[in-house]
């Protein structure tokens, strides 16, 4: 199950976010969601998981005639 | 010397989950329109117009009103009298503004993916998790 890990230092009030469980750069769409609402972040480090292939076998439909 | 500074630095991008926010650590009687004017309480208190206003004298800030002004982009940033900002929650006005609207920001993630949140707080850190 996909997950985000946030944590707030309240003396600072800055956040950080680490997604796990989503491979792929899937994970973008998670972080586009959040920057829409904090702005662009001052640091940012795609995971292992980034450049992990998603287990995904394309699907072909053959169409009747 | 009294005089309001604005907080290029920190920007709120969504004006409900600020007004949320401010409504969290402890804001009240907060006036939202366009282009209001902060008060002038002081001589070196220079005109300020804001979008957002907590007025003066309801969350300890004795020397000014506090304002958020919408830039061109839709960003907010913060317009605070010097003073106010040393002593408005003991100095932690920004920062406690911050982190309240950064759970909130959490807890709109967390709706939009249909997720379920998971808070706990370690030593001086929250941490939150959304599983989706």
């Amino acid at each position: 199950m996909p997950e985000i890990n946030f944590t707030i230092d309240p003396q600072t009030g800055e956040m950080e976010m680490k997604v796990e469980g989503v491979q792929g750069p899937q994970c973008a769409d998670v972080a586009k969601i959040v920057t829409e609402l904090t702005g662009a972040p001052q640091q940012e480090e795609n995971t292992k998981e980034f450049y992990a292939h998603p287990n995904v076998r394309p699907q072909i439909h053959n169409k009747k005639t | 010397m009294s005089k309001y500074m604005t907080f290029n630095e920190v920007v709120f991008k969504d004006c409900d989950l600020l007004i949320g926010a401010l409504e969290d650590i402890g804001c009240k009687e907060i006036r939202q329109s366009e282009n209001l004017e902060m008060g002038r309480y002081y001589s070196d208190q220079l005109p300020q117009r804001a979008e957002i206003i907590v007025p003066r004298n309801t969350i300890g800030n004795y020397y000014g009103d506090i304002g958020f002004r919408r830039s061109e982009n839709g960003e907010y940033t913060p317009v605070i009298d010097n003073l106010d900002q040393s002593q408005v929650l003991n100095g932690q006005f920004i920062p406690r503004l911050r982190a309240a609207y950064n759970e909130r920001v959490i807890g709109k993630v967390a709706a939009r993916l249909r997720g379920t949140i998971h808070r706990a707080v370690e030593g001086n850190i929250v941490k939150i998790k959304v599983r989706y």
